[in-house]
């Protein structure tokens, strides 16, 4: 939806309607929407999370030290973290 | 014709829509499709039209002004529904065809914009073009012409009505 939306197609609906129904499919794409729209604006406002990653109140300017100069890139190490403590776990 | 069939009006009406459907017939489309589609997901079409409605309507930048951006959104989204829409509002107000068009083209040398008003129309233009260039430096300058309050009322409306609009171009061929 936010880099080919010209690819959601009929087809792409119909293979859709084999997994999920029309009320799901409407959550899905409202929820997609939602968050296309809006992580894009906040990206633009640069604020970082207000807690470090064991749970600590944290300045903004500490919070970007920790997190690094893109937002979001916590989530992925953390899942990356999480790859390399337990991979096999985190495989199955 | 969309690829996710709206629920019947009576339907909708059944589950508390009756309001939603007629404040939506103010952007100019009496069947209230959107909404309508919105209403297959129980709950989404209150929550999700009341905060666009709100943004769009209510607060304090020229109504006037978040339609030119809500159109030049919708066209920037490829939404052939949310682009044909026009608030009544707003055309009542004295809003024309010929400055909503300027607000998709060359706005910032023209002169029927004020410097307040390119710099929002700027906003929109960048947000979902180039991003990084909405930074600290645009911020400043943005405040040398609206409140910080004003300035996330304009980025709510932007960010919920491009999202919605670049959902609801995905239902129709």
């Amino acid at each position: 939806m936010q880099f080919e939306p010209g690819s959601i197609d009929a087809a792409f609906y119909d293979r859709l309607r084999e997994h999920y129904t029309e009320e799901e499919i409407v959550e899905l794409g409202a929820f997609i929407g939602f968050n296309v729209g809006y992580h894009t604006f906040f990206r633009t406002l640069d604020f970082y999370p207000m807690f470090s990653p064991d749970g600590v109140l944290v300045s903004q300017e500490e919070s970007r030290r920790i997190y690094g100069d893109t937002p979001g890139s916590h989530l992925r190490s953390e899942v990356q973290d999480a790859l390399a403590e337990t991979p096999h776990e985190a495989a199955n | 014709m969309t690829l996710i069939d709206p629920v019947d009006r009576s339907l909708a009406e059944q589950q508390g829509l009756a309001s939603r459907l007629d404040s939506f017939t103010g952007l100019g489309d009496e069947s209230a499709t959107f909404i309508r589609i919105l209403a297959r997901a129980p709950g989404y079409a209150e929550a999700l039209w009341d905060a666009m409605a709100e943004a769009l309507f209510e607060g304090n930048v020229d109504h006037s002004l978040k339609e030119i951006i809500r159109i030049q959104l919708a066209n920037k989204a490829e939404d052939p529904y949310f682009s044909s829409l026009r608030s009544k509002l707003a055309l009542d107000s004295g809003l024309t065809e010929e400055r909503i068009a300027a607000g998709q083209g060359d706005f910032l040398n023209d002169p029927q914009f004020t410097d307040a008003e390119k710099w929002a129309l700027d906003y929109a233009y960048r947000m979902y073009r180039t991003p990084e260039t909405v930074d600290a430096a645009f911020y400043d300058r943005g405040k040398e012409l609206w409140s910080e309050a004003q300035i996330m009322e304009i980025g709510g409306l932007i960010a919920i009505h491009y999202g919605l609009q670049t959902f609801m171009r995905t239902l129709q061929q």
